[in-house]
């Protein structure tokens, strides 16, 4: 191989191995969503989902554009309260938020190490949610960059009569 | 020259403290009800929470931290009002009406709004509220038709650790309120 066909490989191969490992590391910085449904029943489904936060970004984005754009319109006039809820919460000492005890079930909602952690005990089963609180923020500003479906609808006409 | 650094340190110290307790102040709920269902609930919100949130939210009564109260006269009475002739009023007991089954007491006193309700009646009920004045005077801070709910969570965060709200009877009690723990026991 000639030299010069190497280093161009080489220079690849550290983009590509750069690029990896940074994508690595934001997945790692993000964490992941997880969610736990254990029933307490014999023969009864246990369920355990992982999924890296960096994924929820992504779905959102290969999501069906429509269907989303209506989901981003009903939310809209919460997001910036939701962003700035994730963001402030972020900023938060770890501590239970929200605690409901009683002799049948109990719920805990805290903010667990930059995670949201939902937790639910009752004699069917036990149920654990965490979900990072940079992805909800993420998510929320991706929302709220969406053009809202009324609007993609009249800029879609605007293109089409322009044509 | 040390004696000045050391002072210079003892103020930013000082100034650093009051300004972290500051920041760090929660609002609790507790609500223990003692009957068939024996429940507890325990809420801690960070009122830096609530300050960061009650601006971002834009909707048609509640817009930049500020609730319009034009509409609603709560049953014909003017809240705005009366909360106003209490804050300018000296610190005295305004209104008490003892009767058979129930006691209330309406007050100023070192610098809060008192509402005492004991009520004997059926099942047996006592009710403590305690409004500092520096919050009634940032929730009036805002415009005439208008409630400032940023200004005063503003106020209770700058206050020392207060109870609110307290409500007992014979199967529950409520408690509400602001200090730096957050955790609510």
């Amino acid at each position: 191989m000639p030299a010069s066909a190497a280093a161009v490989a080489g220079g690849v191969g550290t983009v590509l191995l750069g690029a990896a490992l940074a994508g690595g590391a934001l997945i790692y910085d993000m964490g992941g969503v997880w969610v736990s449904v254990k029933a307490k029943k014999p023969g009864g489904d246990n369920i355990r989902l992982v999924v890296p936060a960096a994924a929820g970004p992504v779905a959102l984005w290969l999501a069906p554009k429509k269907n989303i754009r209506e989901a981003a319109k009903e939310a809209r006039p919460w997001l910036p309260a939701i962003k700035a809820a994730a963001e402030e919460l972020g900023n938060c000492p770890d501590g239970p938020l929200v605690e409901v005890t009683n002799p049948h079930e109990k719920v805990l909602i805290a903010k667990q190490g930059g995670a949201l952690v939902i937790d639910v005990d009752n004699p069917n089963e036990t149920v654990h949610v965490s979900v990072p609180l940079k992805m909800v923020g993420i998510i929320a500003a991706q929302l709220e960059a969406m053009p809202d479906a009324e609007a993609a609808h009249g800029n879609a006409v605007e293109a089409s009569e322009s044509w | 020259m040390m004696k000045k650094a050391l002072l210079t340190a003892a103020v930013v110290l000082t100034v650093g403290t009051w300004a972290l307790a500051a920041e760090n102040r929660w609002l609790h709920v507790k609500v223990e009800d003692g009957g068939e269902k024996a429940e507890i609930v325990r809420v801690n919100l960070p009122l830096s929470l609530a300050e960061k949130v009650l601006p971002a939210i834009h909707t048609k009564e509640l817009n930049e931290g500020r609730v319009k109260v034009s509409e609603a006269k709560f049953k014909d009475v003017d809240l705005r009002a009366i909360l106003e002739a209490l804050r300018t009023a000296p610190e005295n007991e305004f209104v008490t009406v003892e009767s058979e089954h129930q006691n209330v007491r309406v007050a100023k006193s070192a610098g809060n709004l008192l509402v005492k309700v004991r009520n004997e009646k059926g099942k047996a009920e006592n009710v403590e509220v305690t409004v500092p004045f520096t919050v009634v005077d940032a929730l009036l801070s805002g415009g005439k038709d208008e409630l400032d709910l940023l200004a005063a969570v503003r106020a209770l965060g700058a206050l020392g650790d207060t109870v609110l709200v307290t409500v007992n009877d014979e199967h529950s009690k409520v408690r509400i309120w602001v200090d730096s723990r957050n955790t609510a026991d």
